[in-house]
This record gives C-alpha cells, structure tokens and sequence, in this order.
C-alpha cells in the first residue's frame, strides 16, 4: 500500500535516496593539543564543550572519529575549514 | 615568564627571557621557507578520491596556504609590538613583553599549529619524543626544535585556556549531525 507524502517530504527525495552520503573523518595527530582539537570542533560544528570533547576523545583514542555525514559540497567545505585549523581531515563515501 | 589577562583582557606574557622571545619571534617565519620538507603535513590530501584530489590541489590548498599566510601577518603584527622591559632597580619585571589581542588568538594558534606540525614533520619527532620530560640537549638544533615545539604548544595552551574562561556553553548548533 502506498504512504502518501513519503516522496514529498522535504527530508528526502529519490535522488538522495540514491545517494550514498559522504562522511567527514577526522584522524588523530599526535601533535595537534587535545584543548585545541575540543575548540576547532565547537567552532566548526558549533557544538558544545561536552560533545566537541566526546568527538576528539575518539579521535584520540581510537584514531579517527565521523564528525558529520551528509552532501558532498558540505562535506568539502567542512573539511577545508578543518584543514584550516590544521587538523587532519578527510571525505568518504559512506559504504 | 609569567602569563595573564591584561587590562584589556588581552592574554598577555611579561618576563619573557630572552631565549624565550627569540623563539616567539620566530613564531613569524614561513615555514614553507624554513621547513620545506615538513610542510607536505600542512596541506594534506582531503581523501582517497582522485578527482577531489586534483580539484583540491588546484582550488582549495592555494586558499588554504593563503589564509596561513594572512594569519602569520597578523601574528608578525603582534610580534612588531613585542618590547623589552628593563625595570633594573627594582629587580623585576625584566625581560620582554608581549600582549596578544584577543581577536587574533585564532591567527597565533594556527600560526604556532603549522610551525610545531613542520618541526615535527622536519626532524621526524615521535611522539615519545613531544611527550618526554628528561632534559633536553639544547646544544643540537633538534633538542632546539624539540624545545621550540614545546614553547609553541605552551603558549597554545595558554591562548585556549584565555578562550575557553572568555567563552560560554552554547547548545548544539543544528548543522552538524552525526553519521
């Protein structure tokens, strides 16, 4: 039976559907300082202290953490500004 | 060397020994001149993806190596500042001052991010090497560079800790999402 307004909602779409979604990755540096990796995230995601801090205990711990997932455009953008910030950083293909 | 808010609520280092300022002013250099072989880290790729690799080459890293070279001015601008204090009969306050405007906080942290990335990458530092607290041999250039990553990252420490007390909690912000 078909659900009306599935294919209409603005959330998704058949091409995004299609779509695998690329995900921003960062990898840890030994020399990035843990303090400055908590405040490239709360500035580039906005996030707050407590999940900046999650993420870059991830980072540091086992090595690389997802930090967004989503469109390809984002996903550069995002990764230059982390670059910016000097961190290491890199876009997949979600498998 | 002592570290605090200035009047102006400025990070602000005073009795800075002279040894010490030489490294802060070298904080100025282009590393691209002076480590070239440890800038290839300063310019990463952005995946294994080839295409996204050649247009990133072409667009992006040229972008990049222009805003460190925007921030390294500002922190050049600062150092311009940076003075000797001779206070000889009170027996204090010698030695250099520097104040660091706090809106160019961003551009000292990754200026003196590149410098330490470069040395590390110049001189093959591990990272048993960046955590060690024995003495340095100060007599080699590497025990130098060892001690100049060290500085860098104190001072670092110092402008993300200003940042943070200067700083409030904020919520979420609703563009980023987890995979």
């Amino acid at each position: 039976m078909s659900q009306p307004g599935l294919l209409d909602s603005p959330e998704v779409s058949l091409s995004d559907s299609l779509d695998l979604p690329w995900l921003v990755v960062v990898h840890n540096d030994p020399v990035n300082l843990m303090s400055y990796v908590t405040m490239v995230f709360r500035r580039v995601f906005g996030w707050n202290r407590e999940r900046a801090k999650k993420h870059m205990m991830e980072v540091h711990r086992q090595g690389r953490s997802v930090v967004w997932s989503g469109g390809r455009e984002q996903a550069e953008h995002y990764v230059q500004q982390l670059h910016s910030f000097l961190l290491l950083a890199t876009m997949e293909r979600s498998s | 060397m002592i570290f605090e808010l200035s009047n102006k609520g400025n990070p602000f280092f005073s009795n800075i020994h002279p040894l010490l300022a030489g490294l802060l002013q070298a904080a100025a250099m282009d590393p691209w001149e002076r480590y070239p072989e440890g800038t290839a880290r300063l310019l990463p790729p952005p995946g294994g993806d080839e295409e996204l690799l050649l247009d990133w080459q072409e667009l992006v890293q040229p972008e990049l190596r222009h805003h460190f070279d925007l921030e390294r001015s500002l922190v050049a601008e600062d150092l311009a500042e940076m003075h000797e204090v001779h206070e000889v009969k009170q027996k204090k306050g010698e030695g250099w001052s520097l104040e660091i405007p706090m809106d160019h906080a961003d551009a000292w942290l990754t200026t003196l991010n590149a410098l330490r990335l470069a040395l590390v990458e110049e001189h093959g530092f591990t990272e048993g090497d960046l955590s060690r607290n024995d003495a340095l041999d100060f007599s080699s250039e590497r025990g130098l560079a060892l001690m100049q990553v060290n500085f860098y990252a104190f001072v670092q420490e110092c402008l993300l800790q200003t940042m943070e007390s200067t700083e409030g909690e904020e919520s979420d912000g609703g563009d980023g999402k987890e995979a």
